[in-house]
């Protein structure tokens, strides 16, 4: 108990703390690895839930695969993007703006958190269908049988979803002189 | 650890990446931050899978890693032709759709 609870911490302050990093470096490249970070804590967190399937694939699809085109196209971008330092001082208000705005978020969000009654509630059910699963049949299986046989039809139109981008993707990257 | 401990990080990371798309001028950046939000969301759906017993949360945050996944490819190759057409990536600066 007293490890989850120093593991819970530590994820946190490094959650946290890379998110601002993302939001606050200068550089785009810095923004990306922190992102990277933030990627990597959100999968310990999972792995701490018990969602092992989840993590894997957090680790496997997002922090490596999505982050490594990321990280293409900021390089490619990077040395015209870098001047950020005009931009932040043009419109100061405007960050005291948006950072006042995301305060009043996360404490509304916070205080909805430890005070409404969906939090109250969870207790209260939990039909242990998905521990038993668990138990019975290991975690993968379970998220398997729950993906193929309850979910398959949005299964599907995910991969509709994922050709629709990948035409998208070579279409919009195609060179605009190459028709004529 | 409690539910609300994990439904409040993942608050925060929300906010902060809500704050990112409104303060940061860099498009990449932005997308960033928007990526930011929607993992703040999969840790809320996962925490509630674990303490409801329920493998639906699992499956949510299955399908919006893959929307996540199409929406970066798109919104990148936007960018990229943006870049290629202006040569300036500044969201200020974009206020036309013709390229």
């Amino acid at each position: 108990m007293l490890f989850q609870q120093i593991a819970f911490y530590v994820l946190a302050a490094v959650a946290i703390g890379s998110a601002l990093g993302v939001i606050f470096f200068r550089n785009a490249v810095y923004c990306m690895l922190s992102l990277i970070l933030n990627l990597l804590s959100l999968a310990f967190f999972f792995l701490t839930l018990e969602a092992l399937f989840v993590a894997t694939i957090q680790v496997l699809i997002y922090a490596g695969a999505v982050m490594v085109l990321f990280l293409f196209v900021v390089t490619m971008l990077a040395p015209s993007s870098n001047d950020d330092v005009t931009g932040r001082d043009r419109l100061r208000w405007q960050w005291g703006a948006g950072i006042g705005m995301g305060v009043i978020l996360a404490v509304a969000l916070c205080y909805a958190a430890f005070t409404g009654r969906l939090a109250a509630d969870v207790k209260a059910s939990g039909a242990a269908s998905l521990a038993k699963q668990v138990a019975s049949a290991g975690n993968t299986q379970a998220f398997g049988l729950a993906l193929f046989h309850g979910y398959s039809f949005p299964f599907e139109v995910t991969g509709v979803l994922l050709v629709i981008a990948v035409l998208g993707a070579v279409a919009l990257g195609r060179r605009s002189g190459a028709k004529e | 650890m409690p539910l609300s401990a994990y439904l409040a990080v993942s608050a925060i990371l929300f906010a902060i990446g809500a704050t990112g798309v409104v303060i940061r001028r860099n498009p990449l950046v932005m997308f960033m931050s928007i990526e930011l939000m929607l993992n703040a969301v999969n840790l809320s759906f996962i925490a509630f899978a674990h303490f409801l017993n329920s493998v639906e949360g699992w499956m949510f945050v299955f399908l919006v890693l893959t929307v996540a996944a199409a929406e970066v490819v798109v919104g990148l190759a936007i960018i990229v032709s943006i870049f290629r057409t202006r040569h300036n990536v500044d969201v200020d600066e974009l206020n036309s759709l013709k390229g």
